[in-house]
């Protein structure tokens, strides 16, 4: 980029930062133990020892992955997810010609929100989603009578961790990162792939016939469309060759036609991948599981699907992580295609003598990962569902020809314009 | 010190031996094929123990994406009690 | 997996109303279908003969409660024909708008449940507030959105508000306007024509034999409508075309569809067109005597089909004895044919597009 500079995250190095939190809550604990030491004299030298041994290497290392972790876990589950979710609520309300959730900050209970004086019901709604999660954490969690309890309870746990093992390897930002993986695309698509294993025993596991109706079809669909996901990533790899998703989004970087005021950047879904991009759009929607592919949960057919007898907050779980699924593979397709997190860095700010981007790189991330989840909810929301064995024709006898037509054209990219 | 590598293998192979043996002991079908899935996962993870991360990965692609399911695929549609009876054997 | 039966329902989000379609799969295909009803059922038949014959019009509103000025009207025409009323020109007249409005109403209900039975949940929403319009002018009309108690045997309960014609020329012209809205949500999908065409269909012959009448046989190609074969009220001075599938694959769930939807606007089209030809003034009710002997048999196109009422009187105030005889019972009886062969993920698309009313099936 010539003109704004090069893309810029807010946060160079999450462990940096979590360190920096990590020594202040130590040295606080070291504080406070010098202080009971001094008071206490008898109990001098053994806090000493503790406190050395709290702000030696082993434990500053722990805390700080423990916090490094944790922030990653709470800005996609608390952020992302409610934000997404509100996003869609909103978006397709208003397709509907109606308002959506509309409850407003004061309808909250404790002080100072609960005003007499102001409505509770002409707000954005934002808070609508936390009021349901509370909602089914305090329902019963029934388990029916003739299911398998082993098998029953284990299989929200097995969707669940699969989801979130996609955290691991998703960078939100050149330095907003867990983990730096050399195979990040690999792990992202492996984690993907584990999902269907979960649905099948939580269909199974309710010993009912719709719920393992719906698991059978929920797993067929999905293994028919990781195929064309691989082979575009693999159509995608030709053209990069790397798995490194940050060494995917530096590639993107660069200008693919420059007119000097502005440039196009050389995003992959411009180039030769353009077919890549749309077959793993597609297949993706479906590994998402959503309306025009989303017969697995069916209401009208099958009342829930294969989450019918999950109640409470295993429901929750599974249902919320659907949810995590489609901003992990927006989050993918944005990576792989759309330029990833880089974008014009127009000015900085500068506070003290750190500098500050006004449009770092999370923001142009979180901006393109949410318009593509809108443009999901559109599709969504505009089509009726596809029949489960229209879906399968889809996937085995279009989207694959396609796909190994897509990579074809990405080794002929590659040898063309090496 | 400790060596964290030989305790980190030890453990993974005890998991996978006794997952392994509960796969092949198991009465009920869908219990072996959960089993063989975890087998599966902790082989993968002594792989990453060896620093082949990429014979990790698609270990957990190929291998526990897909045979536990057509395990279970295989058990699911050939099976005829269960639509008549209540129970929940899977043998 | 083995042959078994699926029950669908009586307690189905999308069967739209109790009862209970039990189909037996062979994996994912139905080799065979079979509907339990009756669980609506109140006795209508008896129930009728022992209130007077006035009275009974608050009943028959709510044999088919989406769709109730049609059936109070057939039971009012049956009547009327067994005491010898003739209805005033303008009673007529008015009758005609009130049933065609109640005709759209139903079929947007309609439309508003088919929708999400496919999935496509925003169709919901838009006919609903579609119907809005109309039955705010049903309303107008005679006070009620649903079971109105509008109909009288010799003729109307009471007169239309001033400018109710212009009032229905407005919602009319922004409703058809609408209906572009709805071609591209539902026509043009390639998705819903692939859920729809092929599936579900019916022989002329055998929806002959099956006894299925209404938009679900013109779907099959044969021009049986009961406003023009066998005319009552004022409609053979209302120029309006039947709306029938023409093409070679008729019979199907598109079809039906298509003839279902086509009739929302012959409908607006007979509402204006009564609108300029009715007097403008004039008596819109005969009074009817309190004891009739005799009997009287009538029948009219309702929204689902060919509804058929006959009454026996003998000198009482009360009905003898009544007959109902409701469209979609009979087509019930062709569920298995409509359904063989097909998925069970078809069904609530076909059951959809037949359009079942559980209260007038069950009576």
């Amino acid at each position: 980029m010539s003109h704004g500079g090069e893309s810029a995250p807010l946060v160079p190095n999450l462990f940096d930062v979590c360190k920096v939190l990590t020594l202040a809550i130590l040295g606080l604990v070291d504080a406070i133990l010098d202080g009971i030491g001094a008071a206490i004299p008898p109990l001098g030298p053994p806090l000493a020892g503790l406190s050395d041994f709290l702000l030696g290497n082993f434990v500053v290392t722990v805390v700080t992955w423990i916090i490094a972790m944790t922030v990653i876990l709470l800005w996609a589950t608390l952020f992302n997810l409610l934000t997404v979710m509100w996003l869609e609520r909103k978006f397709y309300s208003r397709i509907q010609d109606r308002y959506g959730i509309m409850i407003s900050i004061w309808s909250l209970p404790f002080w100072p929100f609960n005003r007499r004086d102001r409505p509770t019901h002409k707000g954005t709604g934002y808070l609508q989603n936390v009021a349901d999660g509370l909602k089914l954490l305090q329902k019963e969690n029934l388990t029916p009578a003739t299911a398998d309890a082993a098998m029953f309870h284990i299989s929200p746990v097995l969707i669940a961790s699969s989801t979130l093992m996609l955290l691991v390897a998703l960078p939100w930002s050149s330095g907003f990162y867990i983990a730096r993986l050399e195979l990040g695309l690999l792990f992202v698509l492996a984690a993907f792939s584990l999902a269907p294993i979960g649905i099948l025993i939580a269909g199974w596991s309710a010993n009912n016939k719709y719920t393992l109706i719906g698991g059978l079809r929920a797993a067929a669909m999905l293994l028919a469309y990781e195929i064309p996901m691989i082979l575009c990533a693999i159509a995608l790899v030709f053209s990069t060759g790397s798995l490194n998703l940050f060494d995917i989004v530096e590639q993107q970087e660069r200008p693919l036609i420059d007119f000097g005021l502005f440039a196009i950047p050389a995003w992959y879904a411009f180039g030769p991948q353009i077919l890549g991009f749309l077959i793993f759009t597609v297949a993706m929607v479906a590994e998402m599981e959503r309306i025009p592919f989303d017969i697995p949960e069916a209401e009208a057919e099958l009342v829930e699907g294969w989450t019918t007898e999950y109640s409470g907050m295993r429901f929750g779980l599974l249902f919320g992580f659907k949810w995590l699924r489609m901003i992990a593979g927006a989050a993918l397709i944005v990576t792989m295609y759309l330029g990833g997190w880089s974008g014009p860095v127009f000015t900085r700010l500068y506070v003290g003598n750190i500098p500050i981007p006004v449009f770092p790189e999370e923001l142009y991330f979180l901006v393109k990962v949410w318009l593509l989840c809108l443009v999901f909810i559109w599709i969504s929301w505009s089509v009726p569902r596809i029949r489960i064995d229209q879906i399968l024709q889809i996937g085995w006898k279009r989207l694959v020809p396609y796909s190994l037509l897509a990579v074809l054209i990405g080794a002929g990219s590659r040898v063309v314009r090496p | 010190m400790v060596d964290w590598e030989l305790v980190a293998f030890v453990a993974l192979s005890a998991i996978e031996i006794v997952a392994s043996i509960l796969v092949v002991t198991n009465k009920r079908l869908v219990r072996a094929a959960f089993w063989l899935a975890i087998t599966l996962v902790t082989i993968g993870g002594i792989y990453l123990l060896f620093r082949s991360e990429f014979v990790f990965l698609i270990q957990i692609l190929v291998y526990a994406g897909t045979v536990p399911v057509l395990l279970l695929f295989g058990v699911m549609l050939t099976r005829r009690k269960i639509m008549d009876e209540a129970t929940v054997e899977g043998s | 997996m083995p042959e078994f039966w699926v029950n669908m329902g009586p307690q189905h989000p999308m069967t739209h109303g109790l009862w209970n379609m039990r189909v037996k799969v062979d994996g994912e295909t139905i080799t065979d279908a079979e509907p339990e009803i009756g669980y609506l059922h109140r006795g209508y038949e008896k129930i009728m003969e022992v209130r007077e014959f006035e009275k009974n019009v608050v009943l028959t509103d709510r044999l088919c409660y989406v769709s109730s000025i049609t059936w109070s009207h057939v039971y009012c025409l049956a009547v009327g024909r067994m005491m010898g009323v003739e209805v005033p020109e303008r009673g007529q007249w008015l009758r005609v708008v009130s049933l065609e409005l109640q005709r759209v109403a139903s079929h947007l209900m309609w439309l508003a449940s088919y929708g999400p039975d496919l999935g496509l949940l925003t169709g919901l929403l838009w006919a609903l507030r579609e119907r809005e319009l109309f039955l705010d002018l049903i309303q107008l009309m005679s006070g009620m959105r649903m079971n109105q108690n509008y109909p009288r045997i010799g003729g109307v309960r009471n007169d239309v508000p001033e400018n109710f014609d212009a009032m229905c020329r407005r919602s009319i012209e922004h409703f058809l306007g609408k209906l572009k809205g709805y071609e591209k949500l539902f026509h043009e999908s390639k998705i819903f024509l692939m859920r729809t065409q092929g599936v579900g269909k019916i022989s002329a012959a055998n929806a002959i034999d099956w006894g299925v009448t209404g938009p679900n046989l013109r779907a099959c190609g044969l021009n049986v409508d009961l406003r023009r074969l066998d005319p009552y009220e004022t409609y053979e001075e209302v120029d309006f075309e039947p709306q029938v599938w023409r093409g070679a694959d008729g019979g199907d769930s598109y079809a039906r569809f298509v003839c279902r939807f086509n009739e929302l606007r012959e409908s607006c089209g007979i509402i204006l067109q009564a609108f300029e030809k009715m007097p403008k003034t004039g008596a819109y009710r005969t009074k009817a005597p309190r004891r009739a002997e005799g009997e009287g048999f009538a029948r009219t196109e309702d929204s689902r089909g060919e509804a058929l009422f006959y009454v026996v009187g003998d000198g009482d105030d009360r009905p003898y004895r009544v007959k109902i005889r409701s469209p979609v019972f009979s087509t019930m009886a062709a569920t298995p044919i409509l359904l063989r062969g097909n998925k069970l993920a078809d069904v609530v698309a076909i059951l959809g597009s037949v359009d079942v009313c559980v209260g007038e099936m069950d009576k």
